[in-house]
């Protein structure tokens, strides 16, 4: 699709930071987007969330931008801005009138080169405690909020660098150290060891001239960093049953699955779709429509670089075991494998897939951020189409080869119940 | 080129922003109709917006508007539930219906080539909802079990514990747009089809379509509307005006609970063209953005919180200040005293410099509102629900930059009243009641989420 062939200029500065750029002079805008190759997966024992810890730190100012001052330059600038962390990746960015193209760079090449200068104690003391708290909001004091990091621990070996979640585990948050913080800088926040996207309203040649400006002089460091891979493996079935503060139990089913952009991984989300995706998806009719055993029901294939698992969870109405659940969920499954799936599910799904990345380039800095993604994933920002082509290549037949390859292993069953409920 | 660090960078030539441009149409027959023509990609949006919200339910019947915009998509024309959602799907098209206080909205996002086919679905769950019996009676049943999980989740205990005390039962915004399980109870698939008879009108509603769609194609799908849509009822909405409180604390229990979340603040103006720029620019400074005093003490100085931030909450006629955060347990005291104290500091007013920054903040960021499909359609969503002027966003800028530091520190000392704050906290209450001296804010009161609405 034409609409979807998104040229880019991309090349190295030479300290090895990558650069890519995409000119868009619909409206006066730019995205300034910058991905670390730095996630939690890189974390070791004991000091989990250690990067999205690090993330917080990267807002606590710079050499030449004091604290609390990197948000205020771009919010008097009138542009928005924030950073994420993922299992594999620390990512920051901004979106600015273009005008301001060359404040976002200063700011970025400033953290990036002359961060640790300024770094000090008491900022890591506050973030420290900004952090526990964002663990005590968004996890602990949320309904089913533990879920997903009692899933990851149980899926993968400990060990494995996903079997920790990326806010890390409450303990390993109050005992980083100043030494902690400026080690993992020095390894991993190398411009050799980042990309740049800048999107929008732009002229290529300046904006070249500009990055040359900002980033040539800061240098990268001589670590060779180490991939921290391991095979995925969930020999048996595991059965985990969770107390929380909830009135109504919830099921989850998780299985380790594709990694991204893997062979099956597109046929995955497509099977997700298919399972519950929509009203006339097979687990919601079923359970949520027909039957009204479920109040809700949603499936996810959840990829990373080195592994990715598929999840189904579904929350009882009152009355209904989530045995019950369960064997539905198991039916339908076997349905898919044994008798397989219309070519209409099908066409439903792609036609939904098909539309959505039309309606995903609406944003500059979510574009911005989905070339920084393949860029990091298959090496060439512009590959909407590849990705695209991935969905439109799956048959009704991969359908349910994935769901039989990998919906029948050993999985992690977790029950949450109420806190004055035995669970059995 | 040469650099010098240690100096913010010069800001270059401003690049020319245009806002979209929109006509509007008043036909015959139909309700008001406002098209924004944009052609950057093969998108159109449309937007049917009901004069229909929660502010309509009936005493007794609080979550009737609610149940009809779960209902109102369970089929149409001759199709049934399954059939109409799989319909909008292999269109690849999005649709989604959501009521909120003032009214009910019914959006579609669509392919441009799929317009006209995803048009008519649309047109079909307005003109001629099928509301029948079974279906009513599972949304029902969906909405009673949801009830009951809310329940669980302390920021919605704290949202609509807050929003019904400040405003009080007699309020009709004193409700969540689901409804309570008491007003939930006793309502009929009757009602529901009433309250579809007596609002889905013309001169009740608005039409609004953004995109990358020939005129004539669109008014042609328009005029189609004329036909079936019933003309128009008044406005049959008394609002009791609400009253400005005495400070008290609310302490909603939920045991074990490792943080509190904290909801303070009070009832506010209307929100109209004289003041809600200077109160704009005012909260900016106050708690609307990172850089906010409330959430640089709170978060970046002392760390008692992931966020704090404050805001004015517009309904169409009333409005309440409030800041929202959650903290700590054992920081509950403190962090409210940080709370209070920015409150006070605040009537003494803002500075030159904070005032620059908010203003150049607001004008510098306006062209980003209107980046996407969505945010054209909401901004002009907006001005529909709050009957705003047509120059209303060709203006914008210019007020912003007119309101002067005085008319600012009139509102920061005239809007913000500690004194009169509603204050609630939902966590632990045996650990709440140790930790907070006597009424040091305000009168305090225990009480039970379920007990408030009874």
């Amino acid at each position: 699709m034409e609409l979807l062939d998104i040229h880019c200029t991309r090349y190295n500065l030479s300290n090895g930071l990558e650069v890519i750029l995409y000119q868009n002079n619909l409206i006066p805008l730019i995205a300034v987007n910058v991905w670390y190759k730095v996630g939690s997966a890189n974390e070791v024992k004991g000091k989990t969330g250690l990067a999205h810890l690090f993330e917080h730190m990267m807002f606590q100012g710079s050499e030449n931008v004091p604290k609390e001052m990197h948000f205020k330059y771009i919010q008097e600038a009138g542009g928005t801005l924030n950073g994420s962390t993922s299992v594999d990746r620390t990512n920051y960015y901004e979106k600015l009138p273009s005008n301001e193209l060359e404040l976002a760079l200063w700011l970025e090449s400033d953290r990036m080169g002359f961060f640790l200068q300024t770094l000090n104690q008491e900022k890591l003391d506050n973030q420290k405690s900004v952090v526990y708290n964002e663990r005590l909001e968004r996890y602990d004091n949320q309904p089913y909020g533990l879920a997903w990091e009692i899933i990851i621990t149980n899926l993968y070996d400990k060990g494995h660098p996903y079997s920790w979640s990326t806010i890390g585990f409450p303990d390993d948050i109050k005992s980083y150290t100043f030494e902690d913080v400026t080690g993992f800088f020095k390894k991993y926040y190398s411009p050799k060891n980042a990309s740049l996207v800048i999107a929008g309203n732009i002229d290529v040649d300046h904006t070249k001239s500009l990055v040359e400006k900002y980033f040539a002089g800061i240098t990268s460091n001589d670590d060779s960093l180490t991939s921290p891979a391991k095979d995925a493996i969930l020999k048996k079935t595991k059965l985990v049953v969770h107390k929380d503060k909830v009135q109504l139990e919830r099921l989850y089913c998780a299985w380790l699955s594709d990694k991204a952009f893997g062979k099956d991984d597109a046929s995955l989300d497509i099977l997700s779709d298919i399972l519950t995706g929509s009203k006339n998806s097979r687990l919601y009719k079923r359970m949520v429509f027909d039957m009204e055993i479920a109040q809700d029901v949603t499936a996810f294939q959840f990829s990373g670089k080195y592994s990715g698992h598929f999840v189904i969870a579904a929350t009882a109405k009152p009355g209904n075991s989530l045995d019950k659940l369960k064997s539905v969920i198991d039916e339908e499954i076997n349905l898919v494998i044994k008798k397989g799936i219309s070519s209409h599910e099908l066409e439903r799904s792609k036609n939904s897939i098909n539309s959505g990345f039309i309606y995903s380039l609406q944003n500059i800095d979510s574009l911005a951020d989905q070339l920084n993604l393949y860029n990091f994933h298959l090496n060439e920002p512009n590959s909407f189409n590849y990705d695209l082509n991935r969905y439109n290549a799956v048959t009704e037949s991969d359908i349910s080869r994935v769901a039989e390859k990998y919906l029948l292993k050993p999985r992690v069953e977790l029950k949450i119940i109420p806190e004055d409920k035995n669970g059995n | 080129m040469e650099i010098n660090r240690r100096q913010r960078p010069e800001t270059a030539e401003k690049a020319d922003f245009i806002l979209p441009a929109f006509s509007k149409y008043k036909l015959e027959n139909v309700p008001d109709i406002y098209f924004i023509p944009k052609h950057d990609l093969p998108i159109v949006r449309a937007h049917f917006i009901v004069n229909n919200g929660s502010r309509f339910d009936p005493l007794g019947m609080k979550g009737l508007s609610n149940l009809l915009s779960m209902c109102i998509d369970e089929g149409a024309g001759k199709l049934d539930s399954l059939q109409l959602s799989d319909a909008f799907d292999i269109l690849g098209a999005n649709f989604s219906v959501t009521a909120n206080s003032d009214v009910t909205m019914l959006k579609l996002q669509t392919l441009s080539d799929k317009f006209d086919a995803a048009f008519n679905l649309f047109k079909d769950v307005i003109l001629s909802p099928n509301l029948n019996e079974k279906d009513f009676l599972r949304e029902k049943r969906k909405i009673a079990t949801r009830l009951i999980q809310l329940e669980d989740d302390p920021d919605y205990l704290a949202n609509s514990a807050f929003e019904f005390l400040v405003y009080e039962k007699n309020n009709p915004y004193a409700y969540q747009t689901i409804g309570t399980k008491e007003g939930i109870k006793d309502i009929s698939v009757e009602n529901v089809r009433d309250f579809y008879q007596n609002n889905f009108l013309r001169g009740n509603s608005a039409i609004l379509i953004v995109g990358n769609i020939p005129e004539d194609i669109l008014l042609k799908q328009i005029d189609e509307f004329s036909r079936t849509l019933k003309s128009s009822s008044n406005d049959h909405f008394a609002q009791v005006p609400p009253t400005i409180l005495k400070q008290k604390l609310f302490i909603i229990n939920k045991k074990d609970s490792v943080q509190t979340e904290i909801r303070t603040g009070h009832i506010s103006s209307k929100r109209n063209e004289k003041d809600y720029y200077a109160k704009n620019l005012l909260n900016i400074i106050l708690g609307g953005q990172f850089s906010s005093r409330i959430n640089l003490n709170l978060r970046e100085k002392n760390g008692y919180t992931y966020g704090a931030r404050s805001g004015f909450t517009y309904n169409k006629e009333a409005s309440y200040f409030g800041v929202s955060t959650s903290v700590g347990i054992d920081k509950t005291t403190d962090s409210l005293r940080e709370i209070f104290f920015e409150l006070k500091k605040i009537n003494e007013g803002v500075t030159e410099e904070e005032t620059g920054f908010a203003k150049s903040s607001v004008i510098k960021r306006y062209p980003s509102n209107f980046e996407t499909f969505g945010h054209i359609a909401a901004n002009y969503s907006n001005k529909i629900i709050y009957e705003l002027p047509d120059n209303y966003f060709d203006l914008y800028a210019v007020k912003i930059n007119n309101v002067t530091l005085n008319e600012i520190n009139i509102q920061a000392s005239k809007s913000i009243n500690v004194d009169n704050a509603t204050t609630v906290l939902v966590g632990d209450a045996e650990k709440l009641d140790k930790q907070i001296n006597g009424d040091e804010f305000g009168e305090k009161i225990f009480i039970e989420f379920d007990e408030l609405f009874s």
